[in-house]
């Protein structure tokens, strides 16, 4: 994680904003991002916000509306970004905050700049269905009298081949960010 | 022994919450001549007048004092309720125990009470000697004068003139349309402003109860609210108005060259010239200072005749005037003339002006692309310099990156403390009209905060923001020119919690709305004073928003504070309805506060004529002497000459020697101390 010193430069420099850079965002999934008039309500209910993560959602929303592209991709704080949905329940604007989280990742995944962390869920998302899988687990599954393996694609070949066949056709897999080609399934979506 | 009672109200907490009623009251009891002493919540309540009214017409007093708040605000309702219940009006005093006691001592419990006590002393004292005063009335001129011929003199002269009243309406200007005229669009609705006002200044020219001054200043007033002398000074045009019809001739013959101030000084005008293609009239003025006299036409001299052809030699302005109006052979007085007009009531409505760029050396003012937002307005005009073109004016390229700073001299101690309430609408204007012709351009604008109050405002602020145009929170500090003719705009953006900087091709400065040059001057010549921000003072903020101290002057636009175009007409509007009451009623009350000479003690030094502010003393012959003598009419019972003359011999009713003399005592010699 990246503390607030090395992500932001002395001087941010406008006239080297990217142009269109918010229009971009916007149709990656954040569409009123320009309704947004930096009220802060957001940031105050953002758990990353209070953890101090350097950009947090008011924050990315200024630097997206300055065309602040690359500063947003040398840092990993969009990642951060619990899902909780909050600064969406709050958001005086109905800008959808989280969605302009999610679009920047977007933006982020396209660009490479994801953190290692970020490559790990998504391979393991692929290789058994979740995110997050600990497989050493299975023991203390056993110990409090359930079945080793969870009833999902991990205990479910097919389930597991369908959903790799559905993320062999996201745009994902044309980045080759984590290899892919499991399901076997080509043109068509049978499995 | 008059029968004296002494009513303390308790504003709610705002009395009584510093002073001990109870005490007081105590104490009133006691004083020379009181008959009774009640309190209450509300005095003004209707409740709280019945009680005065009821011991009146009980026959338990005969005088009143009420212990209260302010008289500004007080005094005819309580004069009214003594004399409804059968009382001369006159015959009331009031203690001001609230702005004057309890607001100013309300930590010092003590200190107040004790200070209410004095106030009421001296009250009763002065109410012991008041004598009944009779009213009289005036006749009014029923007819008004206009000071400015901007948006708000316009409609307070249409106004006034649609209900049948004569109107003179003065203009410092050749033409009227004020600072209106020069703005491109106007916000919330981005109507063309020439499309809406061009109509209602050609109502105003045409109407037949609005006579125009325009190129004319007021020099100086008499006279009191009903009958105003008003001397107005026509400065010379050096064109003979009614002979010029306005069509150009001699303008496109000038060879001098003058920047033009309609165009913020961002084109030239020739040195004879009409102010803008609308103008109303559309006549042409002279600049005398700048004319260059070609072919030796000076004003006043014959043509020298052309030896060969035997013509005379004119000058081309001269020689192109279709019309003779043009005419360097007449001789004008450089003075111009003196008009003379009596009118009943006033309206001031001088406008604003825009606040120069050159103070601002951290925003590069030098710089030909750092502009003010009123020349931006001219720039972006299809009636400007580039005829609407958006062009920078060092090189004439289209802007591709245009930053505007906000609060330029305004909320800033430097210059203006105050907010100029219209910067942060304009300057969305104008990056709207920018960003909505060329939606290529990067606008930028750096504001403190966002201030786009009520209806359609924050919509409009919402749209601009959809446009695109970008919102940095953060005051620029320094503006620098680069090579190339960019510039660098450097500023803190709040929001990134870091500096930031931005190359631009145009920086526009949203300057502060200043008072118009000389207002200052005006308001002394009628009376009326400005606040420490320069712009004129109305009577009372909430309630009495265009009336000023002087009765029948009222007041309306920016002269009174910066503000919009919709709050302008309002005003103006409101002031129109104002002034028309005294015009309407045909007579106004005179207070009977005012003074009188008595001729016998006169011993006609002279010395009061010239000290009243209001010219209402004159000598006249009395027997064999010359005496002084005040003219009712005009007296506003100031006091000045009361005070001043050495005979005793002048009276100001409400205030006699007598009762002033009564209430000093009572504050400095009745017993108890005040430490306040
Ligand atoms: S709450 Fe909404 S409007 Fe306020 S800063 Fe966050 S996104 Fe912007
Ligand atoms: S959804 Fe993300 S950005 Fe929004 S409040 Fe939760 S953690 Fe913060
Ligand atoms: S003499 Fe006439 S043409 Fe010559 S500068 Fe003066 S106004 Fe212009
Ligand atoms: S009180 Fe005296 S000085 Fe004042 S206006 Fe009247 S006459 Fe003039």
């Amino acid at each position: 994680m990246s503390n607030a010193a090395e992500a932001v430069p002395e001087v941010i420099n406008l006239s080297a904003g990217e142009k269109g850079f918010v229009d971009e965002i916007k149709a990656l999934g954040a569409t009123h991002i320009l309704d947004c008039i930096q009220c802060a309500k957001c940031a105050a209910a953002c758990p990353m916000a209070l953890a101090g993560f350097p950009f947090f959602n008011k924050r990315v929303i200024q630097a997206i509306l300055l065309g602040l592209k690359e500063m947003l991709l040398d840092d990993t704080s969009i990642w951060a970004c619990q899902s909780c949905n909050r600064c969406t329940e709050v958001c005086p604007r109905k800008v959808n905050p989280f969605e302009v989280m999610q679009a920047m990742r977007r933006v982020a995944v396209r660009e490479f700049a994801l953190p290692t962390l970020a490559i790990e869920g998504i391979k393991s998302l692929y290789d058994v269905g979740h995110a997050v899988y600990l497989a050493q687990a299975h023991e203390n599954r056993v110990k409090v009298g359930l079945p080793q393996k969870p009833p999902s694609t991990v205990a479910h070949p097919t389930a597991l081949r369908e959903l790799q066949a559905l993320l062999e056709q996201t745009a994902l897999s044309d980045l080759g960010i984590i290899p892919m080609g499991k399901s076997g399934v080509k043109e068509s979506c049978e499995v | 022994m008059s029968k004296i009672g002494v009513y303390i109200c308790h504003c709610g907490e705002n009395i009584a919450g510093a002073v001990d009623i109870a005490e007081v009251k105590k104490y009133a009891g006691g004083l020379p001549g009181v008959a009774l002493v009640r309190d209450y919540l509300f005095m003004c309540s209707d409740p709280g007048q019945d009680l005065i009214k009821q011991d009146i017409k009980d026959g338990l007093v005969d005088r009143v004092v009420v212990a209260a708040c302010t008289p500004r605000t007080h005094e005819p309702i309580f004069r009214k309720a003594v004399e409804d219940a059968g009382l001369n009006r006159y015959l009331f005093e009031m203690a001001n125990i609230r702005d004057q006691d309890s607001w100013a001592h309300w930590h010092d419990k003590q200190g107040a009470t004790e200070k209410a006590k004095k106030l009421i002393a001296s009250a009763v004292a002065k109410a012991a000697l008041l004598e009944p005063l009779t009213d009289r009335y005036v006749d009014v001129t029923k007819a008004a004068l206009v000071v400015g011929g901007g948006v708000a003199g316009m409609f307070a002269a249409l106004d006034l003139a649609n209900m049948g009243y004569k109107v003179y309406l003065v203009e410092k200007k050749p033409s009227i349309g004020g600072n209106m005229a020069k703005l491109d669009k106007t916000f919330p609705t981005n109507d063309c402003s020439a499309c809406i006002l061009t109509p209602v200044m050609v109502q105003v020219g045409t109407h037949p109860n609005i006579t125009l001054l325009t190129y004319s200043e007021v020099e100086a007033v008499d006279g009191s609210i009903g009958n105003f002398r008003v001397k107005v000074r026509r400065r010379q045009t050096y064109i003979e108005w009614d002979k010029c019809t306005g069509c150009g001739a001699c303008v496109e013959a000038c060879p001098a060259k003058v920047p033009d101030e309609f165009n913020e000084g961002m084109s030239n005008r020739k040195a004879i010239y009409i102010e803008f293609p609308q103008a109303v009239p559309k006549k042409a003025v002279v600049d005398i200072a700048h004319c260059l006299n070609c072919a030796k036409r000076t004003f006043g001299t014959q043509p020298r005749i052309h030896s060969k052809t035997g013509e005379p030699i004119l000058a081309p302005c001269e020689k192109a005037c279709p019309t003779g109006a043009c005419d360097r052979s007449l001789s004008y007085n450089p003075d111009g003339e003196i008009i003379e007009l009596n009118v009943g009531t006033i309206i001031v409505a001088t406008g604003y002006k825009v606040m120069d760029k050159a103070p601002f050396k951290e925003y590069s003012p030098q710089s030909p692309n750092v502009l003010t937002a009123m020349q931006l307005e001219r720039l972006l005009s299809a009636t400007g310099p580039t005829e609407g073109e958006f062009k920078r004016p060092s090189d004439g390229k289209k802007p591709k990156t245009v930053a505007f700073i906000s609060c330029v001299g305004s909320r800033d101690k430097n210059h203006h403390p105050y907010c100029s309430k219209v910067c942060c609408m304009y300057m969305l204007k104008e990056a709207r009209l920018i960003k909505e012709k060329y939606p290529e351009t990067n606008v930028y604008i750096f504001f403190i905060d966002v201030r786009t109050g009520g209806k359609d405002f924050e919509e409009y602020y919402t749209y601009c923001r959809d446009l695109g145009i970008k919102i940095v929170r953060g005051r620029v500090g320094a503006v620098d020119e680069l090579a190339g003719d960019r510039l660098r705009v450097r500023a803190y953006d709040v929001d990134m919690a870091a500096p930031v900087e931005l190359e631009a091709d145009l920086v526009v400065l949203a300057t502060a709305i200043e008072p118009s040059p000389g207002l200052e001057e005006l308001g002394r010549r009628l009376g009326i004073t400005c606040g420490s921000e320069g712009f004129l003072k109305e009577v009372h903020t909430k309630l009495y928003p265009v009336e000023t101290p002087v009765k029948g002057i009222y007041i309306a636009g920016c002269a009174q504070g910066p503000k919009d175009i919709p709050e302008s007409v309002s005003q103006a509007r409101a002031a129109a309805a104002a002034a028309a009451v005294p015009l309407t009623a045909g007579k106004v009350l005179v207070e009977p506060l005012i003074s009188e000479i008595d001729a016998e003690k006169c011993s006609g030094c002279g010395l009061c004529v010239p000290l009243c502010p209001y010219s209402a003393i004159g000598m006249v012959q009395h027997g064999d002497k010359l005496r002084a003598k005040i003219d009712p009419a005009l007296c506003a019972g100031c006091g000045v000459c009361a005070a001043a003359c050495p005979s005793r011999a002048i009276t100001l009713h409400g205030f006699t020697t007598a009762q002033i003399e009564a209430q000093i005592e009572a504050l400095t010699f009745s017993g108890g101390d005040l430490n306040v």
